[in-house]
Parts: structure tokens; C-alpha cells; sequence
């Protein structure tokens, strides 16, 4: 699988930071170069580069990365400022705030998803809850926690593929329909930006 | 070869504990506690406690270490702290300060 391969490939090199198997932190981890989680992470993880978590890794933190890829299990939010990826064997229970998720087929994953709006990081953008179950396997997700009514997900919330190198370019920001007709009654503050 | 490696550029503060060995090649404060080796590098900042069974260090290290087999300190490294441990080797050129105890109780 490719997540795997590039994270060996880059094992290679000497400035590129692994956590062994049985290894176990707790603290505060930061820096600027690419993690391999393989052990067990717990506390706070910040790098401005990317964060692989292969599938014997155990992340129980919240996490401000640029890119994440998750192999493993992930307990706690993730901060991206460019891209989320959970892989295959990718279990996630948190919140994930990042521009661009990719969620493929298999991986689980409990919580929201904020993709922000058009422009990655508008903050003024009113939140989206979206519940993203990916999950296909029978048996594997639990019922969702989240009873709000969930907007209608955009379909580029769950990509079942890699994102190439390009990037497409993301679709115009949904217009809550549903809220629309309601805006007589409900407060519906459109900012006008 | 090693399995754990802390980067250059990777900050550490806390508890790092394990079964492997573990090359720090960054900075890590707290504690380090393995079954294993550990290895600090030239460029490795360690302000920690260290319980290991072997730990090599050519950085810098400031904490008091542990060893139950073996402690050694390399050419250009600067440690402060004590360190007590069955076998000390302190090469030409290490820089150091605290005591030693090799009075470990055989094993």
C-alpha cells in the first residue's frame, strides 16, 4: 500500500524520526520533519511536516500536523493544515479539522470532519457537522453517537481514492438548502464575506 | 540497526519508555526509561533522567543515568549528572561532571 511504502522508503534517510513498536511516549512530541509512528504516542503531537501512523501505532493525542496518514488508531483530534488521510486499516475516533480528508474503504472513523469552506482555513465559515462512516465492513463501526441532523455530505468528503498529485479543485460550498426554506424562522446568519 | 529514531529536528518533553533501542538525534526532556540501548548523537540533546541497560553518547546529556550494564562516553560529548553503572568507559576528549559509581551490585 502506499502509505506503507513511502514511510520505509523514507525510513531510509537519516533525519526522518521513528517510534519503534514498543516504544511509549507521553508528553509533549514536536517538530519539523516527518513522524513514523510505530509505538504508542500519548499527550500532544505537533510537526509541520507529516505524521504516519502505521498500523501498529497507537496515537492517543491531539494532533496539529500538516499532513497526517493513518494506518493505526488514532484517540484524540486532528489539526491538518493540508490533508488527512485514513487508510485502509485507518481507525480514528476524534474530530479532524483539515482542507482536504481522504477516507477510503475499510477505514473507520468516529466524530466530525471540518473541511472548512471553498478556501482552505476560512475561518468565518460556519461549521459543517458532517458524521463520515466509511466504514463498509459490517460489524466494525458502532451507531453514531452524533444525533444532530448531519448536512447532506458533499461527495468529496469520502474519496475511496488517492489523491493524485493535483489537486482538483474543490466544489463550491454546498448551500444548506434545508435551512434555506426554514430561514424564516431560524436564525440563519449569512455572512457576507 | 535501531528501530527508534528521534530526529534532529523532533522535540521530545515528557516520558519515553520502551523494549528497543532508541537513537536520539534530537532534543528529549523528562525521562527516558528502556530495556535496551540508547544512543545519543552528536547532535542529540537529552535533559532527562535515563534508565537503560546500555546508553553511547556523543551529545550533549544532562540528567543523572542509570545503566545496568554499561555507560559510554564518546569523544565531544558533554554530559552533567551522575551515573552509575557496572562498566563506565569516558573517552579522550568527553566532557563530564558528577559522580560515578560503578559499585553496582553484580548481577
Amino acid at each position: 500500500m502506499p502509505a506503507k511504502e513511502f514511510a520505509s522508503s523514507a525510513t531510509g534517510s537519516s533525519d526522518n524520526t521513528v517510534i519503534g513498536p514498543s516504544i511509549l511516549i507521553s508528553g509533549k512530541l514536536t517538530g519539523d520533519e516527518d513522524l513514523t509512528i510505530r509505538g504508542r504516542v500519548e499527550g500532544e503531537v505537533s510537526l509541520t511536516r507529516t505524521l504516519i501512523v502505521e498500523p501498529s501505532g497507537i496515537v492517543k493525542a491531539n494532533v496539529s500536523v500538516k499532513n497526517a496518514i493513518i494506518s493505526g488508531v488514532v484517540v484524540g483530534n486532528i489539526a491538518a493544515t493540508e490533508s488527512v488521510e485514513l487508510t485502509q486499516e485507518g481507525r480514528m475516533v476524534g474530530d479532524i479539522r483539515s482542507p482536504r480528508v481522504i477516507i477510503v474503504d475499510g477505514a473507520s472513523f468516529r466524530g466530525q470532519i471540518d473541511m472548512g469552506d471553498a478556501t482552505p482555513r476560512a475561518e468565518g465559515a460556519t461549521p459543517r457537522p458532517a458524521l463520515v462512516r466509511a466504514t463498509v465492513r459490517p460489524g466494525v463501526s458502532k451507531p453514531a453517537m452524533i444525533s444532530k441532523p448531519a448536512a447532506p455530505l458533499p461527495p468529496r468528503a469520502v474519496t475511496a481514492t488517492r489523491v493524485e498529485g493535483t489537486r482538483p479543485a474543490p466544489p463550491p460550498p454546498p448551500a444548506p438548502p434545508v435551512l434555506a426554506e426554514a430561514g424564516k424562522k431560524k436564525v440563519l446568519v449569512k455572512k457576507k464575506k | 540497526m535501531a528501530n527508534t529514531i528521534i530526529g534532529s529536528s523532533i522535540v521530545i518533553d515528557g516520558e519515553i519508555s520502551g523494549d528497543e533501542d532508541l537513537v536520539i538525534q534530537g532534543t528529549v526532556k523528562g525521562k527516558i526509561s528502556l530495556k535496551e540501548s540508547l544512543f545519543v548523537e552528536g547532535s542529540g540533546v537529552v535533559e532527562a533522567d535515563i534508565e537503560t541497560q546500555n546508553v553511547e553518547i556523543a551529545g550533549r546529556v544532562t540528567g543523572n543515568i542509570a545503566a545496568s550494564d554499561r555507560v559510554e562516553l564518546k569523544t565531544e560529548c558533554r554530559v552533567v549528572g551522575d551515573i552509575r553503572a557496572p562498566r563506565i568507559l569516558i573517552a579522550d576528549g568527553a566532557s563530564f561532571k558528577g559522580n560515578v559509581d560503578m559499585d553496582v551490585k553484580e548481577r
